[in-house]
């Protein structure tokens, strides 16, 4: 039993020696350097990047192509660590902060937003101040309050855009040739096309989104919700909300006694024709399920008259993360127009960028307005003609808390 | 008394014998479509279109599946090699002496069959962080070795209450030193124990998922946390493909042992004789 120790011994001091050398440069001498200098600290070095690890097609587009770039131009090794939710990454960080591992954590960036932002920022998890040292920050329009507010959160120079999505809905169309397109429509088509439609049960990221969409509906409006959360508005609207979406559930999949408890159930259960809608945050989903034989191919995305939700996803670097350097230039290179512009590739992936593209000139600019939208996806100018904004997450933590106490549970 | 069987129990032994192979085998067969099977929806039987797709992503060296498997192999050998050092030692022990506190020894050895991983795992992270373990594959082993002991150590000391320790003491007081009397007295007698044991930590460590992800911060990507990725995300295809190559390697080692066991009538050796 000594020997074991003696060996546990040596391993943690092995373990903790190079760290303590390495982590020699602190957040403020980072914040003062030039955009080289940073670069040039960062080379050779490595960057590890946690992320929602469920897409193949993510996944390769961020290996073998920002990979390989962030290889060839900086000498820099991406590690992209997948993970099934990004909750899992908010806890290790949690976890590390708590156990006094201030300088040396596993993450040095990872995928964010919405309530696991707010969570980052309650826990003082985050490191701030940096992305006016990116370059390719000045690409970025945080003039727009869907930029600059994540989920209602002000971003204040602690994440760094990446993406922007819109709620789209998607109909098979051998099983509905004209899908409803608004939220009173679609709540009167559920009535009279009983066990086609289900949502899954929030807190499930896409069930959440859809509730809010009954919510807005319900409150008459988006406009008529105060920013700040309000319980006596909340009280007044959610009980309404409750009462649409009680009153749908016996027309629910099997009459609403259960809902799918993910967005990849509910897709499964359309891809087998038991339900005629799905919907996701992110519309390129529609195309690639199609081209990798996950979803239909008579499936058709659509926007509502009405309006859906929007939001940004974010890139962030933890407070503790030991290759800041090296992670900055990971995001100004997923900043770069032609990092952008692939990534909204049908084939690579679709998503819209995280950028302003209409301050990209010349080729790069023309190359963009030349991609095309997978024929299947809901197109941009579709969804954008109405976009509708998210609450703050006091909002939205309410809303999933009541859905499951009033309605998952009635 | 196999000779002396009747017709009956031939056959019972072969319809019992039929019907846990489907049992073992059936859940296997829409992961295997699965995984040849570009898109496979009700109310088809079979996949409409077929393809090499999934499977020439589980096994190109861009997707990081082969990187897992041999990631996973390499930790399940490394608990299991532990495992038997540290339980062999152990289970004799326990099997073989009585000393105060014995009781409340084995109860610590069982505790972690008993409480689930998932109730300590963010004690343990603690721990392991304040030692500096953990996001290190070294870090994984350890903690592996917690859910493996107690296998190992629970069969270890059954052998052992059934070895006789007089045969050692004949061997030497024959002239034997202490490793001849190990390596040929002692490992004879408890190889099967051995064996049996090895193969439980194995299993039991290929098995890991959510100490492997909070201890290995993700950053040991075993072959389960690569599966449990596209299972989540609903890749029918992927998942198959990869739980195809996960259910391997158990499967191998237990023909492989099975025959090694074979007393009575092994995996394959049953089969052999029906």
């Amino acid at each position: 039993m000594t020997g074991f120790c003696t060996f546990l011994a040596c391993a943690t001091l092995a373990l903790l020696l190079p760290s303590k050398l390495v982590a020699g440069t602190t957040d403020d001498a980072l914040l003062q350097m030039g955009w080289d200098e940073i670069v040039e600290l960062a080379r050779g070095g490595e960057v590890n990047w946690f992320m929602w690890g469920g897409s193949d097609e993510i996944n390769q587009y961020v290996s073998d192509y920002i990979g390989g770039l962030l290889r060839d131009r900086y000498d820099i090794v991406l590690n992209r660590v997948g993970v099934s939710d990004t909750v899992e990454v908010v806890n290790l960080v949690l976890g590390e902060r708590e156990a006094g591992n201030l300088d040396d954590g596993a993450v040095d960036l990872m995928w964010i937003n919405g309530e696991n932002f707010r969570t980052m920022l309650q826990g003082d998890l985050v490191f701030c101040g940096y992305p006016d040292l990116l370059p390719n920050n000045v690409l970025v329009d945080w003039d727009n309050p869907a930029i600059a507010n994540d989920f209602g959160v002000p971003v204040n120079g602690c994440e760094v855009p990446w993406s922007t999505a819109q709620f789209a809905f998607a109909h098979n169309t051998a099983l509905v040739a004209q899908p409803p397109r608004s939220i009173p429509e679609l709540l009167v088509w559920i009535r009279e096309n009983p066990g086609l439609f289900t949502y899954p049960a929030p807190p499930d990221f896409n069930g959440s989104v859809f509730v809010r969409h009954v919510f807005y509906h319900a409150a008459g409006g988006v406009e008529t919700l105060p920013d700040a959360f309000d319980q006596t508005r909340f009280d007044d609207v959610a009980a309404r909300t409750w009462r649409i979406l009680n009153g749908i559930e016996p027309s629910l999949w099997r009459e609403g006694q259960t809902y799918p408890a993910t967005i990849a159930a509910l897709d499964q259960l359309y891809a087998n024709q038991e339900v005629a809608i799905t919907f996701n945050y992110e519309p390129a989903t529609i195309g690639i399920g199609i081209e990798n034989g996950s979803l239909p191919p008579t499936t058709q995305g659509y926007a509502m008259t009405d309006g859906t939700i929007g939001n940004t996803n974010y890139t962030l670097i933890p407070f503790n993360s030991p290759n800041k350097a090296a992670a900055m230039v990971l995001q100004n290179l997923l900043l770069s127009p032609e990092a952008q512009i692939e990534k909204a590739q049908p084939g690579v992936w679709g998503a819209q960028p995280g950028i302003d593209m209409t301050q990209v000139k010349g080729p790069l600019r023309a190359a963009f307005d030349a991609t095309e939208r997978h024929p299947n996806v809901v197109p941009v100018e579709d969804l954008a003609e109405t976009v509708l904004p998210e609450l703050q997450a006091a909002w939205i933590t309410a809303i999933e808390q009541g859905w499951i106490a009033h309605v998952g549970n009635n | 008394m196999i000779g002396g069987d009747g017709i009956w129990a031939r056959w019972f032994r072969t319809l019992t014998c039929l019907f846990l192979l489907v049992w073992l085998s059936l859940p296997m067969v829409p992961l295997a479509i699965w995984s040849f099977a570009h898109g496979w929806f009700f109310p088809d039987i079979l996949p409409q279109e077929w393809t090499l797709e999934a499977w020439r992503h589980a096994l190109s060296d861009k997707s990081g599946v082969l990187d897992a498997l041999w990631l996973t192999v390499g930790i399940a050998l490394a608990a299991t090699a532990l495992s038997i050092l540290i339980g062999v030692p152990a289970g004799r022990a326990l099997g073989m002496h009585r000393f105060r506190g014995k009781a409340v020894v084995e109860i610590m050895i069982m505790a972690p069959i008993i409480v689930p991983g998932i109730a300590v795992v963010l004690g343990l992270h603690s721990v392991f962080i304040w030692m500096g373990l953990t996001n290190t594959v070294s870090g994984v082993i350890l903690v592996h070795l917690i859910p493996t002991l107690p296998y190992v150590i629970l069969v270890m000391a059954g052998v052992f209450a059934n070895h006789d320790p007089a045969f050692e003491a004949q061997a030497r007081s024959l002239g034997a030193s202490a490793f001849q009397t190990f390596r040929c007295v002692t490992l004879p007698a408890i190889l099967p124990g051995i064996i049996v044991g090895a193969l439980f930590a194995f299993l039991v460590s290929w098995s890991q998922y959510i100490l492997t992800l909070i201890i290995g911060g993700g950053r040991v990507a075993t072959l389960p946390l690569v599966l449990f990725n596209f299972a989540t995300s609903g890749r029918n295809d992927l998942t198959g493909a990869i739980g195809m190559l996960y259910i391997l390697p158990g499967l191998l080692i237990l023909l492989i042992t099975a025959r090694q066991l074979s007393g009575c009538a092994g995996a394959v050796g049953g089969l052999g004789r029906v």
